[in-house]
């Protein structure tokens, strides 16, 4: 198995997906490419890549979570951005996050928002990971 | 936990099964499913029946949480859920309204005959996908500055009258007039603010859509004629909500709550529960935000349904004898309101959070409008796109079982990915075809994940309903086109 990656987990109504990865900034790199896999989002091929740059607040590690992937979400919903190359800073009370963005050309599917149900970061061995409910 | 097995619950009828509190050390009330034998058994294969004990335990939850026979699991609290807590010992849960907040339905009628139109439903399907925008990140010709947006956020369904978007008996046949009073946008994020400008009048994705439907079936004519059906006739169904306007708000309410629930000694089995007490300046800023929410959707609803007039219009003027369409009613599925209810013989206030459930007044109930009144409150419930959709009414069974409340839809029994697996969206595309149903869709992709077998059937959810005497049927409607995002 990859030590990191991420998988889709059949869920009833809403979409789920199983993250990990070797450390907490790796299962958050991870969880960005598994939420933007779900939605089904194509970058435009030759369009300039933007810096992006913004806060989170340093909470636990699921609020961190949580409020990055709504960033992100805002960020393709409203700009119609999708980020990659992520570089993260720990401050004493925050988190920031730079990385580069690309139009986006294709969204096959809408996510409302990521929730905190039972979500649960956890270590296990050598690695960090989670699962993650949307809602649709 | 034990397990929960049929033999978990009491048997109150054969449509109407409890929980008692004694099941779970931190329950406070029973959990109450109405459904037949068969659906309740489907309840137990994922986890809506647990999520319903999980919310037994809020503060303040008085009677019983219900569940309706279309549940299924959702985040926190199961969707076909409805729960009341006490005002003032109570607490409000964003959870337990949804994300789409006031995400719901509305009926159009009409007297055009589906036999008359048949020819033009090519075109109208087409004209109407032209006209109402649909599909992810998919924006309004309506841009409203902020302060326009918390105008309109604060007089919900007058503003689109003032704005010459509605009719008064449009206002008249929406679920509170199209008004919850108390909305203060000051309690919104700019973010919010800022994603609801662009936002009005769009369907968006998901399982959002505009159907035009044949009434196949009349099964209570004076009721029907109240609201304006008739056999063979086609009539048109409004399905979304707040956008991502109310799912910023949401989003902005559980982030928050979860900073601020452990100062008020609450403990829960499920951080998607979070809340806040009612009477505390947490519970009642979301309220006022929420209530923006609501207000939004009452008028996203009715923005599309002036496009869709338009439509109508453009398409079938000259063609059709009356291309005219009236508002039959619009209700909110996703929603938590303060009302009165008799709950151990005494008549109280308490606030109803209704997720994926919808309001079933019954006859004789307050704020239903006059030609209503003694047919009780239309209920309106879509089913999948392959099948068909009902309209009931609430009952005096509803007022005293449920809060008045029955339920919104279907309920999906396979999962989004499964669905994907095992349906084409262009052989289901083709399949709707030969059934006679035009299909416009932004996505094949989307189209596989809303497939007719990826729900329940929606006609043993009405038999449910009906067989617990929360709903009575009235017509049952068949898709002949279908819009989706």
């Amino acid at each position: 198995m990859s030590p990191h990656g991420y998988h889709e987990l059949d869920h009833p109504a809403d979409l789920a997906l199983r993250v990990w990865g070797e450390d907490f900034f790796v299962l958050l790199r991870q969880s960005a490419l598994g939420m933007y896999h779900l939605m089904g989002i194509k970058a435009e091929e030759n369009y300039i890549q933007e810096r992006q740059s913004f806060l989170i607040s340093k909470e636990t590690p699921e609020t961190i979570l949580v409020d990055f992937l709504n960033e992100l979400l805002y960020l393709v919903e409203d700009l119609g951005l999708v980020l990659g190359k992520f570089s993260f800073t720990e401050e004493d009370e925050s988190i920031i996050i730079e990385a580069s963005g690309r139009k986006i050309e294709l969204i096959e599917r809408n996510i409302k928002a990521v929730t905190f149900n039972d979500l649960d970061i956890r270590e296990i061995k050598s690695r960090v990971e989670t699962i993650i409910t949307f809602d649709v | 936990m034990a397990k929960i097995t049929i033999d978990s619950f009491t048997k109150n009828s054969e449509f109407e099964w409890e929980i008692p509190p004694d099941f779970r050390s931190d329950m406070r009330v029973p959990v109450r499913v109405f459904a037949s034998k068969e659906l309740l058994l489907d309840a137990l294969d994922d986890k809506s029946i647990v999520q319903a004990v999980n919310a037994t335990t809020l503060p303040g939850i008085v009677e019983a949480v219900m569940v309706m026979p279309d549940a299924h699991q959702g985040y926190g609290f199961p969707i076909g859920g409805v729960a009341a807590t006490d005002p003032d010992t109570g607490v409000i849960s964003p959870g337990g309204i949804g994300y789409d907040i006031n995400c719901g339905v509305r009926l159009l009628a009409s007297k055009i005959s589906a036999e008359e139109v048949k020819e033009w439903l090519p075109d109208l399907a087409t004209v109407l996908n032209q006209y109402c925008p649909s599909g992810v990140g998919v924006g309004s010709e309506l841009r409203l500055t902020k302060n326009e947006l918390a105008e309109a956020c604060v007089r919900g369904a007058r503003w689109a009258t003032a704005e010459g978007y509605a009719t008064a008996d449009d206002v008249r046949h929406t679920e509170d007039n199209g008004c919850l009073e108390g909305a203060n946008p000051d309690k919104l994020s700019e973010r919010a603010l800022d994603r609801g400008r662009t936002q009005l009048g769009t369907l968006g994705g998901g399982n959002h859509f505009i159907e035009v439907d044949i009434i196949a079936k009349v099964y209570d004519e004076k009721a029907a004629q109240a609201m304006g059906l008739r056999e063979g006739d086609i009539a048109v169904q409004i399905h979304t909500g707040s956008r991502g306007f109310g799912h910023q708000i949401c989003t902005d309410y559980v982030r928050r709550l979860q900073g601020t629930i452990s100062k008020y000694g609450i403990v829960l089995p499920d951080k998607q529960l979070v809340c806040a007490p009612i009477d505390s300046p947490d519970g009642q800023d979301y309220l006022a935000a929420m209530r923006c929410g609501a207000n939004f959707a009452f008028l996203n609803r009715q923005l599309l349904a002036n496009k869709i007039r338009q439509a109508f219009e453009d398409s079938l003027a000259g063609k059709v004898s009356d291309w005219q369409l009236k508002q039959v009613y619009d209700i909110a599925h996703n929603i938590g309101k303060f009302e009165e209810h008799v709950i151990d013989a005494e008549k109280r206030t308490v606030c109803v959070h209704r997720k994926g459930a919808t309001r079933a007044f019954g006859p004789g109930s307050a704020g239903l409008p006059e030609e209503y009144t003694s047919i009780g409150q239309p209920v309106l419930v879509p089913g999948s796109m392959g099948t068909g959709s009902w309209v009931l009414t609430g009952t005096e069974t509803s007022m005293k079982r449920s809060f008045g409340s029955s339920c919104h839809g279907a309920g999906r029994v396979m999962s989004r990915s499964q669905a994907k697996r095992e349906v084409w969206g262009e052989d289901l595309m083709k399949r709707l075809e030969n059934q006679g149903i035009e299909i416009r869709a932004g996505s094949m992709a989307g189209l596989a994940e809303e497939a007719p077998e990826a729900y329940k059937d929606v006609d043993l959810v009405v038999e449910s309903v009906v067989g617990a005497g929360i709903a009575k049927k009235v017509a049952r409607l068949r898709p002949l086109i279908v819009i989706k995002g």
